[in-house]
């Protein structure tokens, strides 16, 4: 374990180190370059502009040979080395590109000492000066493109503060282990994720979840690791440490993330990966063709040379990883997780918008709120709450917390009957809690409820009903309230046109009430959990899916959908089942995800469409002799750095 | 099944992350393989017993470095 979590840290570590040391190389590459470039540059322009020649011609080409020897194989060595690899075992790559064509050019200038053919050698120079600035500023901007997940890695606490007996002792977060007593004062880090076990404190909670108010926290909460303390000092029993915990999850989801492929992308990654090959294939023909009609050597191979230089798969590659990169950042900001690219693509053509109840439009903490009973009401409460404190449904926890018995019948037989309610035995009492359905299938009558039931149902209240030994004793009403911005968001939703559907086991009058209250127009109601999913396969013949759910007996249903939208209430998040997961359990994350969905993907076809159109215009023009190498390769590194800062403009897009 | 995070060095270009896709593609017993060149991570599920050393020499076969292997 503790080896693992090492190698693990130690992965995290080198991840920005490997980057920097890439930019400081290529950096000290460009400076390298330019240093034996620019005299090649201002040889080439006094002699073609001015037609000053300081030396004779012969002395002026070993010049500049001399001056482009230490551009091409030493700076441009690993370009050269890797490139020709590529050549010879088949993993072309854009290397392979540059290597030949600044190759070709510098012998062309060794050639031409006994042939007297183009000299082509100070190009060559140029071109890779160019090749290794562009890759300068391209690996720059690409750092610039992963800015928000760097920070989410940086986010973790490197200390920990924790109690050894009475004496606090400081340690490194690698050493803390579950259990141990965490002191955190004002303006600290949570070192890792925690229960409260003293102390009362607000914590800023809004790297991790988006959310910007502090949220306040007392014993028995639980606190999420690299939030920050703010006012009260706290003291937090560790839960999960090290790749368990909360933030480690989110920083694993976004990775992976960026390993899966976008629909869109197949025809640009098919494209680029017979890029090179094919380039080159089309580089011998256009030198030969040319050769062939005009006789002129040197052009011929000027030509060849830019169709080398000019192809470059790299803005096809990036067009979308990049904006993919960049779009999950700024939701991983907000609480976003994008978990599958493919769901930015998908997003576009979904047209109904399907919503669980509890704990998606509601807060999910059911209280009781009205008792009818014929029986006195703590006998009613009292097996309730017995056999309810057995089940796990957050109905029961409300029952039994309403009922707050100190001592609960003993249960046997119990069971309980799912998406419907529970049943027991209390002495030799057949006790039988839940809904009408259950009551039917028990045949219990409860018409002398039937009035009080609808009454409260049609307020939108799930009733319970309590029967004993076959006899209906009272119903227990139980309402969730509502989270605050539920109806603004499904609000958002109808104004733009799409259907908004609410699937729920509740029956059809709360569903009904409920729906109204937050703007559904659809409801679908006295749905069994495992039936979700086939409601929303249903449904998807009328157009694609998105499924809100909180994700726990709503997976089959996220599952089901073209896109699942996990509510991940803080750390019990249901990473596995949703494409998108919204960190902070509120339906503004919905419009949001939505919103980022649509400005990434117009964003990748933005990209693919600056991509593909630069290869399709330009090397037609190299073909046809109209560009020449130098510029050429400028063109070719500007086409990648236009994508990577086309994709990062995205940030300027609000959500 | 298992699932491995490789993190690589010295892909700088598209072509780069498919050919580290192609060659550790080919080592039997892995079931995919997903490059990002955003994060230099690869993510490869393979069976159990895809020996480390096999992923490398794959990683290295395409003209790339293996820096970490995380599981």
């Amino acid at each position: 374990m503790d080896h693992k979590m090492s190698e693990h840290d130690h992965a995290k570590m080198q991840e920005p180190s490997i980057e920097e040391m890439e930019i400081r190389g290529w950096k000290r590459k460009m400076m390298w370059a330019w240093i034996f470039t620019i005299p090649i540059a201002l040889l080439m322009l006094g002699e073609r502009l001015l037609g000053f020649e300081p030396f004779p011609d012969i002395v002026m080409h070993i010049i500049i040979l001399i001056l482009a020897f230490p551009v091409i194989f030493i700076t441009g060595w690993q370009t050269i080395k890797g490139g020709l690899r590529g050549l010879f075992t088949f993993y072309f790559n854009m290397d392979s590109l540059i290597a030949l064509g600044t190759l070709i050019a510098y012998f062309s200038g060794l050639s031409h000492i006994f042939f007297k053919n183009g000299d082509y050698s100070g190009v060559s120079a140029m071109i890779m000066a160019i090749f290794v600035t562009g890759k300068y500023i391209e690996t720059k901007a690409r750092g610039q493109a992963t800015q928000e997940i760097k920070k989410l890695l940086e986010l973790g606490a490197k200390k920990a503060r924790i109690l050894r007996g009475k004496e606090e002792a400081e340690v490194d977060i690698s050493e803390l282990k579950i259990g141990d007593i965490m002191i955190i004062k004002p303006g600290e880090k949570i070192p890792t994720d925690g229960i409260v076990v003293r102390g009362e404190s607000a914590v800023d909670e809004s790297m991790i979840s988006g959310e910007s108010l502090p949220v306040e926290k007392g014993k028995g909460n639980t606190v999420i690791g690299a939030t920050l303390n703010q006012d009260g000092i706290l003291y937090v029993k560790a839960t999960k440490i090290g790749s368990d915990t909360f933030l480690a999850h989110i920083i694993n989801l976004v990775e992976e993330a960026q390993g899966t492929k976008i629909p869109i992308q197949r025809l640009a990654d098919k494209v680029t990966s017979i890029f090179v090959p094919t380039i080159l294939i089309i580089a011998v023909l256009t030198f030969i063709a040319w050769f062939y009609f005009t006789g002129d050597i040197n052009r011929s191979l000027g030509i060849g040379i830019s169709v080398l230089v000019i192809a470059c798969p790299c803005a096809l590659g990036l067009a979308v990883p990049i904006a993919l990169m960049v779009g999950s950042g700024m939701g991983s900001k907000r609480g976003i997780l994008i978990r599958k690219g493919e769901a930015i693509q998908t997003m576009k053509e979904v047209k109904i918008f399907v919503f669980d109840k509890t704990g998606t439009i509601t807060k999910g903490k059911p209280e009781v709120t009205n008792i009818y009973s014929k029986v006195k009401e703590n006998y009613l409460l009292d097996i309730a709450a017995s056999l309810e404190t057995l089940s796990e449904h957050p109905i029961a926890h409300a029952i039994v917390s309403k009922a707050n018995v100190k001592k609960y019948g003993k249960v046997t037989n119990f069971s309980i009957v799912r998406g419907k309610g529970v049943i027991g035995k209390i002495g030799s009492n057949d006790v039988v809690i839940g809904n009408r359905s259950l009551m039917t299938d028990k045949n219990i009558k409860y018409e002398d409820f039937d009035k009080n039931i609808k009454e409260f149902e049609s307020q939108g209240k799930t009733v319970m009903i309590v029967a004993e030994n076959k006899k209906a004793l009272g119903i227990i009403a139980v309402a969730d309230a509502i989270k605050e911005d539920s109806a603004q968001a499904i609000n958002i939703l109808n104004q733009r046109k799409y259907k908004t559907v609410i699937l729920t086991g509740d029956n059809e009058l709360t569903a009904r009430a409920i729906a109204f209250q937050v703007g559904i127009k659809n409801v679908i109601a006295n749905v069994l959990p495992e039936d979700k999913a086939k409601k929303v396969e249903e449904l998807q013949k009328y157009g694609m899916v998105a499924f809100v759910g909180d994700g726990i007996n709503d997976a089959p249903a996220l599952k089901q959908s073209n896109v699942g939208i996990a509510m991940g209430s803080g750390t019990d998040i249901a990473i596995e089942a949703g494409d998108i997961v919204l960190v902070r359990g509120s339906l503004r994350g919905v419009i949001a995800a939505l919103n980022l969905s649509q400005a990434t993907f117009k964003k990748i076809k933005q990209n693919l469409f600056w991509a593909f159109g630069y290869n399709v215009v330009m090397i037609p023009l190299a073909i046809a002799g109209i560009l020449n190498p130098i510029f050429a390769e400028v063109a070719m590194a500007l086409s990648s750095i236009s994508v990577i800062t086309n994709a990062n403009l995205l940030r300027r897009i609000r959500i | 099944m298992k699932k491995v995070k490789v993190l690589i060095q010295g892909m700088h270009c598209a072509s780069c992350a498919s050919n580290v896709e192609r060659s550790v593609g080919k080592v039997s017993g892995v079931k995919s393989c997903s490059v990002s060149l955003m994060t230099r991570k690869s993510i490869i599920e393979c069976e159990d017993n895809v020996k480390e050393d096999d992923l490398k020499k794959a990683v290295a076969r395409a003209g790339y470095h293996v820096v970490s292997i995380e599981k």
